[in-house]
């Protein structure tokens, strides 16, 4: 599938990883709609699409909600008239242990609670199934040549402190088998669907943090440096392009290795 | 430059490109779209946008989430469950009275 002419749907759009993936949509000629919550972020993002010259839509919705997801369905195919790409941007993370213990006496002191687990579950895990089921049942309904995106991580290995996080993320990763194995067995031939899991990513999230911190994180990283976010917006577009990669997920992580050299 | 009302809401059109913006209540203006309709003729954009417009910004949908009894935090966006005693929340084409489908 080319992109040029293409239309895409980022969730996550307004920021990180899903603005630099709509901006390289739209140098490559697709047009796209950016969804996210925030709506300074989507008018930045907007803005700035709108100078290179692209054609783009802002639409600020919450991904956890059904009403939400048809709407951005539905206004990006009243500006666009088709949609051919979704990509599943929107993630949070609140990181904690599941259980924090007090050294002195050994017990419990405090434990992750729901308002740490569930937004997680909400956005990362619901929100990506909302988006792409909605975007596969515009794209049959409209026959659409098209590619499902979500987005997975690294950590999705099992990252501690992010038993809310990894679990979704895990989730994530394996929705390209199931939902490529549903499309075979409706016959479905023309929609694909595959994860990227990204490793360290120089998102503002990543490198406005302690930078003592940020080294010590880049020690593990087999290239010495974070992942750009460039970087996950041209593997994804090479997945639009090559039609041969489908049901799989795909890491990029610059070679993310755990302690002792094996990579994660 | 045209404006129309929606929703309570006013919307700019800018016939340059079709940039559709809209005025938030202490003036200042939030994207709705760019560049859009390159091809078309001023009055088909113009109720292209407008119908736009209604799908972007529905009735009855605030930020929702997805439970009304647990509202989540996100940054500092509280995310309350849609309200759906609201008499036209999700249906798409019903309007409110200061812009109705008919007018
Ligand atoms: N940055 C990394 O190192 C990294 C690594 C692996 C995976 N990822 C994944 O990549 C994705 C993007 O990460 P990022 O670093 O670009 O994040 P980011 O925080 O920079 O951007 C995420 C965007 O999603 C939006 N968002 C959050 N909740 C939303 C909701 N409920 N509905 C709509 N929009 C919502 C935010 O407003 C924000 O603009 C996430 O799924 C994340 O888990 C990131």
């Amino acid at each position: 599938m080319k992109m040029k002419d293409s239309v895409a749907i980022i969730t996550g759009g307004g920021n990180g990883i899903g603005e630099s993936v709509a901006k390289y949509l739209v140098q490559n000629g697709a047009k796209v709609a950016i969804v996210d919550m925030a709506q300074k972020n989507i008018d930045r993002v907007v803005g700035e699409i709108k100078a290179m010259g692209g054609e783009v839509i802002g639409v600020q919705a919450n991904v956890t909600s059904e009403a939400d997801t048809a709407k951005f369905i539905k206004a990006t195919l009243d500006a666009f008239g088709k949609l051919n790409i979704v990509v599943a941007c929107a993630g949070i993370i609140r990181d904690a242990t599941m259980l924090s213990i007090d050294k002195d006496t050994g017990k419990v002191t405090r434990k992750m609670g729901l308002d740490k687990w569930q937004p997680v579950i909400d956005i990362n895990l619901t929100g990506t199934f909302l988006t792409l089921r909605d975007g596969a049942e515009a794209m049959v309904n409209g026959g659409w040549e098209g590619l499902l995106v979500p987005i997975s991580s690294v950590n999705k290995a099992g990252q501690i402190g992010q038993l809310n996080y990894s679990s979704t993320k895990v989730a994530d990763a394996l929705m390209p088998k199931i939902i490529v194995g549903e499309f075979q067995m409706r016959g479905i031939h023309n929609i694909r669907c595959v994860g990227i899991a990204p490793g360290y990513t120089a998102t503002p999230m990543l490198t406005g943090m302690n930078q003592e911190i940020l080294k010590g994180l880049l020690h593990d990283v087999q290239i010495g440096r974070l992942v750009q976010p460039e970087e996950v917006a041209a593997l994804i577009g090479h997945c639009i392009e090559n039609g041969a990669i489908d049901a799989t997920t795909i890491e990029i992580t610059g070679g993310l290795c755990y302690d002792h050299g094996i990579a994660k | 430059m045209t404006t129309f009302f929606y929703n309570d809401a006013e919307y700019i059109v800018e016939p340059s490109g079709y940039n559709i913006r809209r005025v938030m209540p202490d003036g200042s203006t939030s994207f709705i779209g760019a560049n859009l309709f390159p091809t078309l003729t001023a009055s088909e954009a113009e109720a292209k946008a407008q119908a736009l417009v209604k799908s972007i910004q529905p009735v009855g949908i605030k930020v929702v989430g997805p439970d009304i009894s647990r509202p989540n935090m996100i940054g500092d966006l509280k995310i309350i469950g849609p309200d759906i005693t609201r008499p036209n929340f999700i249906y798409w084409d019903k309007d409110s009275t200061s812009f109705s489908k008919t007018s």
